[in-house]
């Protein structure tokens, strides 16, 4: 029985995924896990195994803080018949995290879109039993700006 | 290695929007019909490179072909891969086996057939892809297909740019108005910005008459030495593969130094293209390579577009045939296709009058891969 309120669970990745098995497992605890090179500390994308900044190998994945911020943003209206579950436009959005990452996301729970430049924090859906990060939307960059 | 090759053949199957034909027997009748019009048999072909949609799906064409298409000993066989720019791989692939001597005559072939019984090309696309890797996670976060890659890459360039949703419209308006004396295009009815404005919304700002129009479908090319044909003057590559960043853009370059390189070559300009053959899979790439390349200053995407210059009668005639917006999307070959076409003057009602010189652009993955061919008439 899926709990998700986006997707139907044959989307849901696997624990053991092979690249990013770490992630999924880190999810599950409630952190958000990423890799890092282990010699100078560069975010690397996710499956980037050898440091384009200073060439080590094997990423090292650790919590990360989970905040970003909104790089762009679409509302998904194509609905794909046994993919999606829900009945109205979602938004998904490409998040620049505060510790160097990009991650395309959806959100928590249903909810407007996000504008580019908003505050999001980092929680997680629940997909056929695997933990998926995915966004809240904090506060807009309007109001940020306000608040200087 | 200048001047020394060229395309002597040109065939292509009809451009299907319903399910039917498997992608081999598309590509097998492809490759029967370049033969013809290059005036070849099977047993005069020593070379055969293959392209296919790059993804999951497993009947895509590969080295097989070669006995599926009745060939005899080859002394070249590939299957070349590097998604939206293996056309142009293809090409670069063969004129150089051939003006080593490694082959005489190379036929190129790409077939396609995401239609299926029960569900469109959108459909096939949802269900590609898998739930492994970074896909995997994007899949499970409701990307499903390209369009809301590509709907992201569109709203952080109109946000960046403060371009609208009219440049979109424009550059979808401009395609099918080529599309219109096109023959072989799939969307042929006049478009006007109102009809543009009632298209469903796929993902936001990306309509579907923002996106290609996937066929079943197979095209094929000969090249061989010197003897007429239309001439390959020039190359170019780049792979900028640069990392997905906080900080950094949803673009990142590599189209401009891929066609400076292969302008280079050809000794040419800019402003020597007589027209412009890109691969739009969606209006909003046409915007991204229209300044990536050089042909605008930054920003500058939008107004040149809705000034009309890339439609019939522009300064800038692109994507003569509706492009793969209007016309077919057949990936790479769709802009080869087109630019063949032109340089042999059989465009008909569309024939940009005193075309002599084109530009064929191939773009793969997400804008990651850049390829320019520039072709010149026999």
């Amino acid at each position: 029985m899926s709990t998700d309120w986006l997707l139907e669970d044959d989307l849901a990745p696997s624990l053991d995924d092979e690249t990013l098995g770490e992630l999924y497992r880190g999810a599950e605890r409630g952190q958000l896990v990423l890799p890092f090179c282990p010699g100078c500390g560069l975010a690397l994308e996710l499956e980037q195994k050898v440091c384009d900044g200073c060439g080590t190998c094997g990423p090292a994945w650790r919590p990360v803080e989970p905040r970003g911020h909104v790089h762009s943003v679409t509302v998904v209206h194509r609905l794909e018949p046994g993919l999606v579950r829900t009945t109205d436009p979602y938004p998904v959005a490409d998040i620049e995290l505060v510790d160097g990452h990009r991650l395309v996301l959806a959100a928590v729970t249903p909810a407007p879109a996000p504008a580019i430049g908003d505050a999001v924090s980092i929680g997680f859906r629940r997909l056929g039993g695997v933990a998926v990060p995915a966004f809240h939307h904090e506060v807009s960059a309007a109001e940020l700006e306000e608040s200087r | 290695m200048n001047g020394d090759v060229g395309i002597i053949g040109l065939g292509r199957t009809a451009m299907s929007v319903r399910p039917g034909g498997a992608a081999s027997d598309l590509a097998v009748a492809a490759v029967a019909d370049a033969l013809a019009d290059a005036g070849l048999s099977r047993n005069e072909i020593d070379g055969l490179l293959v392209g296919s949609s790059q993804g999951v799906r497993p009947d895509r064409v590969g080295v097989a072909l070669a006995q599926q298409a009745g060939f005899g000993d080859l002394r070249l066989l590939e299957h070349v891969e590097i998604k939206g720019a293996t056309t142009i791989a293809m090409i670069e692939r063969a004129r150089l086996a051939i003006s080593t001597g490694a082959a005489r005559a190379v036929v190129c072939v790409f077939a396609d057939a995401p239609l299926r019984a029960g569900g469109g090309a959108g459909s096939t696309y949802a269900h590609s892809g898998g739930n492994s890797g970074t896909r995997g996670l994007e899949r499970a976060s409701g990307v499903l297909g390209s369009v809301p890659t590509y709907a992201l890459l569109a709203a952080r360039w109109l946000a960046t740019t403060g371009g609208s949703a009219d440049d979109l419209c424009h550059v979808a308006l401009a395609a099918r108005a080529w599309a219109v004396h096109n023959p072989e295009a799939v969307q042929r009815k006049p478009l006007d910005a109102d009809a543009y404005y009632a298209s469903p919304m796929v993902s936001t700002p990306l309509r579907r008459l923002d996106c290609a129009r996937p066929v079943n479908g197979a095209a094929a090319v000969v090249l061989a030495a010197g003897a007429g044909g239309v001439r390959i003057r020039g190359i170019g590559r780049d792979h900028p593969v640069r990392r997905r960043r906080a900080g950094a853009e949803s673009w990142f370059g590599g189209g401009r130094r891929a066609l400076d390189d292969a302008l280079t070559e050809a000794g040419i300009s800019r402003g020597d293209l007589d027209v412009l053959e890109l691969y739009d899979p969606f209006t909003i790439v046409t915007l991204c390579l229209l300044e990536e390349y050089g042909f605008c200053e930054p920003g500058k995407a939008g107004p040149l577009v809705s000034s009309g210059a890339l439609a019939p009668g522009g300064v800038l005639p692109t994507n003569t045939g509706g492009g793969q917006l209007s016309g077919f999307y057949l990936q790479g070959m769709t802009p080869l296709v087109e630019a063949l076409v032109q340089l042999r003057g059989q465009g008909g009602e569309r024939q940009v009058r005193g075309a002599r010189t084109a530009l064929v652009g191939g773009i793969g993955g997400r804008l990651d891969h850049h390829a320019c061919l520039i072709l010149e008439a026999a």
